[in-house]
């Protein structure tokens, strides 16, 4: 490779990481080993595979196919919801196909209390995929709601004040992305609002993966915790507010649980990712 | 186009959709199991070209290129989830592969060629590793079974072949094209 006056030069095994992720992927644990090794020379090498192995693509593209009828349409109407729910500050999911490694077990069927169930939950296979539940309302440090002109920080402080509202302390799970983190969830019952606080949570690239929160409410199927929208942790932002907007109704939150999971986050997450957890206590 | 995709122009949507819709769908096609999963495949491609799309920098490459590593990335993660080997061509039909003529037209990104110049200058076997694992999303372990070649063999083609074309590409590392 071409010597550069800016970029470190990656060793060999760095570079067959980063060829390997681009032309299969990693698994977990060869993922964890690149994480260690130098971030900047990674990522600037990782960006410069990607477009190789782009343009290679492309170029055997020549004389493709176009789109099944009809699909085209569908696509374009997929993405006329998509806008629309992004102005209303939601985003449509794409349908997915019910998992095909649904536990036969279910989840956590002998759960006898929440925090059990939550700490279940990070361990058990994924459940077939609940009927309901397509859009997601993201959860964006941006944009403070309308009627709450105050920072998300001042509006969280607000909400601390207020004698029903409901904290939780977030702990860290042994994922690398939780290493040294600490944080909690504000959540007010009366008006459905809360606010997420970390302090040393890792950074994601949102084209790589975003992290997804997971709310547990006390008065349902504890397998099926309400999707509680995705979220992204700005590189350099060593402390982040992050407003909640659940897509359901909470009766009676019983605890928090974030994962980190592809870009837009999941339907049902496979849980390989859990980074945060808390119960009510 | 890009950048009125990311302030939701729907003119621009769809411009995006005829534009690009072939060629993601023929790579989609190439790299899932059914063509059920290309279909899927493609829906959550298009969702992840709306949501990224404000991330484009044209000082970076081409939204050619950009569209085609969003769509690399979406069905390499499919390919892990399934676990299993990706419908594919057989052996003796992957030279039915179209490659770009670099004095094509305007259409034809100046990366694609400039991919295409290196790949020329690989060894046949070389090539035909870079193949396998980036147009057809065999891993190198089954590129080695198929190939009958070491996998240390394998993964110096994969390395060597994809730095070529980097090297081609004449990415600095700062990520900008100089040609």
């Amino acid at each position: 490779m071409p010597e550069t006056p800016l970029q470190a030069q990656p060793d060999e095994a760095m570079v067959d990481l980063l060829v390997k992720r681009v032309t299969e992927g990693l698994s977990s644990d060869e993922q964890r080993e690149l994480d260690v090794l130098d971030s900047a020379t990674a990522s600037a090498y990782l960006r410069d595979f990607e477009r190789a192995a782009a343009a290679v693509t492309l170029a055997a593209s020549a004389g493709a196919e176009p789109l099944p009828a009809g699909f085209a349409q569908r696509i374009a109407r997929q993405a006329d919801e998509h806008f629309a729910h992004r102005d209303a500050t939601s985003v449509m999911r794409v349908p997915r196909r019910p998992s095909s490694n649904s536990g036969a077990f279910g989840w956590l069927a002998a759960a006898a209390c929440l925090v059990v169930a939550v700490f279940g939950w990070m361990r058990a296979p994924a459940p077939r995929e609940p009927p309901t539940v397509a859009v997601t309302p993201p959860i964006t440090p941006a944009a403070p709601p309308p009627a709450a002109p105050q920072s998300p920080a001042e509006a969280r402080a607000a909400m601390l004040a207020k004698s029903d509202s409901v904290k939780i302390t977030l702990g860290p799970t042994k994922d690398p992305a939780a290493k040294g983190m600490s944080g909690d969830a504000v959540w007010d019952p009366a008006t459905q609002k809360g606010f997420l606080h970390f302090v040393g949570l890792a950074s994601n690239d949102p084209a790589v993966q975003q992290y997804q929160l997971w709310i547990f409410d006390a008065a349902r199927d504890q397998r099926y915790p309400i999707d509680g929208g995705v979220f992204d942790i700005p590189a350099d932002a060593n402390e982040v507010v992050i407003p909640i907007n659940a897509s359901l109704a909470v009766s009676k939150v019983a605890a928090f649980a974030v994962t980190a999971e592809k870009p837009g986050g999941v339907v049902v997450s496979a849980r390989q990712h859990v980074v945060a957890l808390g119960a009510a206590g | 186009m890009l950048q009125r995709i990311a302030s939701g122009d729907p003119a621009a949507v769809r411009e995006c959709i005829e534009q690009y819709g072939a060629l993601i769908w023929s790579i989609a096609r190439r790299l899932s199991r059914t063509p059920s999963d290309a279909e899927d495949a493609t829906q959550e491609i298009f969702l992840d070209i709306w949501r990224s799309a404000s991330r484009f920098d044209a000082t970076q490459g081409s939204a050619k290129v950009f569209i085609a590593m969003i769509a690399r990335r979406r069905l390499i993660d499919r390919l892990r989830k399934t676990s299993a080997e990706p419908a594919m061509d057989p052996l003796e039909t992957l030279d039915a592969a179209e490659w770009t003529d670099s004095s094509a037209s305007s259409e034809t990104s100046m990366e694609a060629e400039q991919a295409t110049r290196a790949l020329a200058e690989l060894r046949p076997e070389q090539r035909q590793v870079l193949e396998l694992g980036l147009l057809h999303g065999l891993s190198q372990s089954e590129i080695a079974t198929r190939l009958q070649m070491p996998l240390g063999t394998v993964k110096s083609f994969m390395r060597r072949g994809l730095i070529k074309v980097r090297e081609r590409m004449n990415i600095q590392a700062d990520g900008v094209s100089r040609v």
